[in-house]
């Protein structure tokens, strides 16, 4: 409850800030202060769960918060502490209303936070508009730029489309259900007919839409290339894992019973996704559509730990959330210091900026899931939770492996470009100490993932 | 003390550490006397662990240190097994070790690679010391890598010269053939019996063929391991490496063929003797392969004019007898002789170092001669190792290789006979090679001539203390016909039990020892009188396949060398380059071509996006409610 209130407070804070502060730098402080104050207010109240004290529903049962979910909001604060960190002087390039950017950026946290929480589809859809409002309006904030424009205009509409469908099913859900409450769904042989189900397939749909399932992704390249790069880092990360989260929770918890009626139809999509994600990026110029492509791709992944309707989901999705969201932000922190984005820009990074270029090399090689980084055992977890329930999903799982071979070659061809290349990268903006410092802690962080992945289960209970 | 056991690997690993780490600017004077003063410390620690093992067989046990595997239901700790037969070898390792480190800081003085040297020495005792700690075979398995990794270094030390770094070569390739056959050993050990611990695996063992295991899979099991065996300690047909690992420094071939690395078969039959108890195939082959390789050795080394070589194909040949001990059922005797042939060969090859030393790197019997009346304490000395080794009575290695006789004897005669006629063989060659060296007059250049020293104390005193050691050796094992009390048989008894040895009578065991010792002087009278003309023509006949070393190495690169690079060739041109990298390529570029497609995919209108949206919705909710629904 008090992390929810202080995001919301927070956000307000920083839209009030923006009325009488005129220095862009002092808004990234501030954001930074709070994002700080953020993060302890959720450890607090992490540290009151681990002392074993159960939180009450709130609002009449609408919200219930677990170590599960208050864990996952504590991750996401703190990731987007890092984010602020690594990302901020490029928000404050953006446009004019900084201290707006970054309120719609509490606003996002406080949508991951209900999302996290919720038992309630109302709430589950209030959780989505939240997230997803101040997207549109972070794609289009560059107002100059006409391809950030179309970007926000492109994903308002496709959006406004998939809201229409998350409706449908909650509300065909509603009819056979009688209730909004989840925990009061109560699926029986004689009830899953074709409303139910209908419902259930709508639902799929909408999520999968927010976190770029195939064949609902096409949204995706054109919406992260329009947006500012460094909003474009937030949407691919803290975002998705958030709707990720509501997304397994709904379907492992609530849908887990009847999980023989929609498992088939959700890996025809996690191996749609996982083609086209990986496929098409193989062709890209640009490492910023690279990356939206790769977006794609790693969503297909953590698809796998919604199929798996078991706890190694639940541990899955907490790695991959913050291996991926980490290495993401990383590596587009380290696009956003060069001129050029495409591959040719980063010739000859390894020898001109040693720790840039080392830095990307891990958070690529992380992406790839190579072992000593966290995205190996992100992927090992996800693909383990699936295989848990008996072999009939291995076609798939052996589907992923060779796509993620595949994903090997366009990450690596940014390494080939920084390290075997010759060329002159151009900076477009200063690197400092700060930066090398939170570059190498991202860093640093992946490989500690990628030797004990267990610090970050440490903290769930059940 | 059992406690401290893991301070035994750890010192020579410290040092490795400091001289490996620091070898570009480490004095030398600190590099050689932190070897040595590490290998000291652990013989220290394995004094103390002996003693108390010693006194008290109950003292020994597993020293569990930590988890290495654990996975599912297997189970691997990283222990230690302190008993008596570890314990002999810590003792056995460490201190003939120690004398070879203070030997070699004098011999290697004038090497720039001085402190690399200590380094891979240091390494090389670690690695056998973990070998013969473990307290499964897992933990044997490291250290039996580390081994051969350490030897492949050393061989390989001067590795300026192309035919020293092939000889490295060989031996590692060689050693990895027998790995192969530990590792299956190890597998089908994990499979049958889910575990590879000693402390689980031989309880099992010792009450007889556990159930539902077969005789078969024991002797799989025997067998695979006896073939790790024949690589490390140099049986036929793996055994060529060794003769040719004399390429290292001379030191390092003490080490290699005295205390460590060509032990390690010996130990690790000795240490699995509950399942070649029940191995009665295996048994049998080894018993026939060690014997081969014993006389098939010793007459090689008839003909050969190469002082270090001849004292390697001695070695091939001693390890045959311990393998015809540990064949036949006779553990205790085949570590008996482990032990004696640890004293004397290690003092054989550095009095063969001091030689050459002298000689200033000249290695050729046929230009030396006379060399006793320059250095007289390694003559003396190394006619004491020659004794010792020949098997005259009073020296160590009468007694240990008489009680292999005797125990083979005992299993079939013919078994004796055989062995006797290596015996043999060993006495001649070895005295050859003595009246040669020591005797005689100069062969060499004047040069050479002038030149010739007895060697500085830190390779003397080393001499020394393995003379006494390989002429006292012998007496911790009385054979029963002097003494009730084999005193290393009733320390050994709590591990290792021999297996079905008949005692003999013991007129039958004098009348054995009285034939051995006579044939043998009329040996050594035989080799002083070829030896006191020397005339060195070409050989002819079966002296020039002698020499030859009956064309293995010929035979090897022949019969397996050639026809292997030829299938690569034909693997490399059809297989590789148009088969493999054909459909490489291939897919390469099928994803590329598909990428290009897909992309189009993506034309930027929303309408489009929709509609495709709209479609794959529809699809799959007919697939899920029509199909699965």
């Amino acid at each position: 409850m008090k992390p929810l209130i202080a995001s919301a407070v927070f956000g307000v804070i920083m839209m009030f800030a923006a009325l009488s502060v005129k220095e862009k730098k002092t808004f990234t402080l501030l954001a930074t202060l709070l994002l700080v104050l953020l993060t302890g207010v959720n450890i607090y109240e992490l540290m009151h769960i681990m002392n074993g004290e159960i939180p009450e529903a709130l609002f009449n049962g609408m919200l219930k918060y677990g170590s599960f979910s208050i864990w996952f909001n504590t991750l996401m604060t703190g990731i987007a502490l890092l984010y602020v960190l690594l990302c901020g002087k490029h928000i404050e390039k953006v446009g004019q209303h900084t201290g707006e950017y970054y309120g719609l950026i509490f606003f996002i946290l406080c949508g991951a936070n209900l999302l996290s929480g919720y038992n309630n589809l109302l709430i589950l859809f209030l959780g989505i508009e939240i997230i997803s409002i101040p997207q549109y309006i972070l794609a289009g904030s560059d107002k100059r730029n006409l391809k950030s424009s179309e970007a926000s205009l492109k994903y308002f509409l496709m959006g406004a489309f998939s809201t229409g469908i998350l409706l449908m099913g909650i509300a065909l859900l509603y009819g056979a259900m009688h209730t909004f409450d989840v925990s009061q769904f109560n699926f029986m042989e004689h009830n899953v007919d074709a409303m139910s189900l209908g419902g259930i397939f709508f639902i799929m749909v909408a999520l999968g839409f927010k976190v770029s399932a195939a064949p609902m992704h096409f949204w995706t390249p054109d919406v992260y290339d329009g947006a500012p790069t460094p909003f474009t880092a937030i949407m691919a990360t803290i975002v998705k894992a958030a709707i990720f989260v509501a997304f397994l929770r709904l379907f492992s918890e609530t849908f887990g019973g009847i999980s023989q009626h929609w498992t088939l139809v959700l890996s025809i999509v996690t191996a749609l996704t996982l083609f086209v994600g990986n496929i098409t990026a193989v062709f890209q110029q640009s490492v910023k559509r690279m990356l939206a492509y790769s977006s794609i791709a790693q969503a297909g992944f953590m698809l796998f730990a919604v199929l798996a309707v078991n706890a190694t989901g639940f541990k899955g999705i907490i790695i991959y959330a913050v291996a991926y969201s980490v290495a993401t932000i990383g590596m587009f922190a380290v696009l956003m210091k060069l001129k050029d984005y495409t591959y040719d820009g980063f010739n000859g990074l390894g020898r001109k900026h040693p720790l840039l270029a080392f830095t990307a090399t891990i958070f690529l090689l992380s992406l790839a899931g190579i072992p000593l980084t966290g995205g190996f055992f992100a992927k090992y977890f996800v693909l383990t939770a699936v295989m848990e329930q008996g072999t009939g999903m291995m076609w798939l799982v052996i589907f992923a492996l060779l796509m993620a071979a595949i994903s090997a070659y366009y990450y690596f061809k940014v390494l080939m470009a920084m390290y075997f290349k010759k060329g002159e990268p151009e900076l477009a903006i200063e690197v400092t100490t700060g930066d090398r410092f939170f570059l190498g802690l991202a860093a640093a962080a992946i490989i500690v993932i990628g030797v004990a992945p267990d610090i970050l289960l440490a903290w769930l209970k059940n | 003390m059992k406690d401290l056991v893991y301070l035994v690997p750890l010192f020579p690993l410290i040092g490795f550490l400091i001289n490996g780490l620091f070898w570009k600017s480490m004095p030398k004077k600190i590099s050689g006397l932190l070897a040595s003063v590490a290998m000291l410390a652990s013989f220290a620690v394995s004094l103390g662990i002996f003693f108390e093992i010693k006194n008290n067989p109950a003292a020994g046990g597993v020293v569990h240190l930590f988890d290495f595997i654990h996975s599912g239901s297997l189970h691997i700790p990283f222990a230690f097994q302190v008993d008596a037969l570890s314990s002999l070898f810590l003792l056995i390792i460490t201190g003939v070790g120690f004398l070879i480190h203070v030997y070699s800081t004098s011999y290697m003085h004038d090497d720039p690679g001085f402190t690399k040297y200590f380094a891979y020495l240091n390494f090389f005792v670690f690695a056998m010391l973990l070998l013969v700690l473990g307290a499964n075979y897992v933990i044997m398995f490291i250290g039996w890598e580390g081994v051969g990794l350490a030897s492949y270094l050393l061989i390989g030390f001067w590795y300026k010269r192309k035919d020293y770094t092939n000889a490295s070569k060989k031996a590692f390739i060689m050693n990895r053939i027998g790995d192969l056959g530990f590792l299956v050993g190890m597998f089908l050990t994990l499979y049958h019996f889910g575990t590879a611990s000693y402390g689980e695996l031989f309880p099992k063992l010792i009450a007889g063929l556990p159930e539902g295991v077969s005789g078969n899979t024991m002797n799989a099991i025997a067998i695979c391991f006896f073939i790790g065996a024949m690589g490390k300690s140099a049986q036929i047909p793996l055994y060529t490496w060794l003769p040719d690992a004399m390429a290292g420094p001379t030191p390092v071939s003490a080490l290699i063929h005295a205390a460590t690395m060509v032990t390690a078969g010996i130990y690790m039959i000795a240490r699995s003797s509950a399942v070649y108890n029940l191995a009665p195939i295996a048994q049998s082959l080894v018993a026939i392969i060690g014997l081969a390789t014993a006389l098939f050795a010793a007459s090689i080394a008839l003909k050969q004019y190469d002082i270090k070589k001849v004292l390697a194909y001695s070695t091939v040949s001693q390890l045959g007898y311990m393998f015809l001990a540990l064949g036949v059922g006779a553990y205790t005797s085949a570590v008996f002789h482990v032990m004696t042939h640890a004293f004397f060969k290690a003092l054989l090859f550095l009095g063969s170092g001091s030689v050459i030393h002298a000689m200033g790197g000249e290695q050729d019997l046929r230009f030396m001669g006379g060399l006793g009346k320059k250095m007289r304490i390694t003559q003396i000395t190394f006619l004491l190792g020659c004794l010792a080794i020949a098997g005259i009575p009073g020296f160590s290695g009468f007694f240990s290789k008489d009680e292999i006789l005797a125990a083979a004897y005992a299993k079939n005669p013919v078994y004796y006979y055989l062995g006797l006629a290596g015996a043999l063989m060993t006495a001649f060659y070895m005295f050859r090679l003595y009246f040669y060296t020591f005797t005689g007059s100069f062969r060499g250049t004047h040069e050479q001539e002038h030149h010739l020293h007895e060697s500085p104390a830190a390779m003397i005193i080393p001499l020394v203390l393995l003379a006494i050691l390989a002429v006292v050796g012998g007496y911790v094992g009385l054979p029963e016909v002097f003494s009730e009390h084999h005193l290393l048989n009733e320390y050994l008894a709590p591990v290792v039990q021999n297996f079905d040895v008949h005692h003999l009578t013991h007129e039958t065991e004098w009348m054995l020892m009285g034939l051995s010792v006579g044939l043998i002087v009329v040996m050594i009278l035989l080799a002083y009188g070829r030896t006191k003309k020397p005339d060195f023509k070409e050989n002819t006949g079966i002296a020039k396949v002698l020499e030859n070393k009956w064309y293995v190495d010929e035979l090897y690169d022949n019969v397996i060398v050639k026809p292997m690079k030829g299938l690569a060739v034909v693997l490399d041109k059809y297989a590789e380059r148009s088969g493999i990298d054909g459909i490489v390529n291939g897919v390469g570029r099928l994803v590329s071509w598909g990428s290009n497609r897909m992309r189009l995919l993506q034309n930027g209108q929303v309408g489009t996006y929709i509609f495709a949206m709209v479609v794959g919705v529809v699809l799959l909710l007919a697939v899920g409610l029509l199909i699965v629904g």
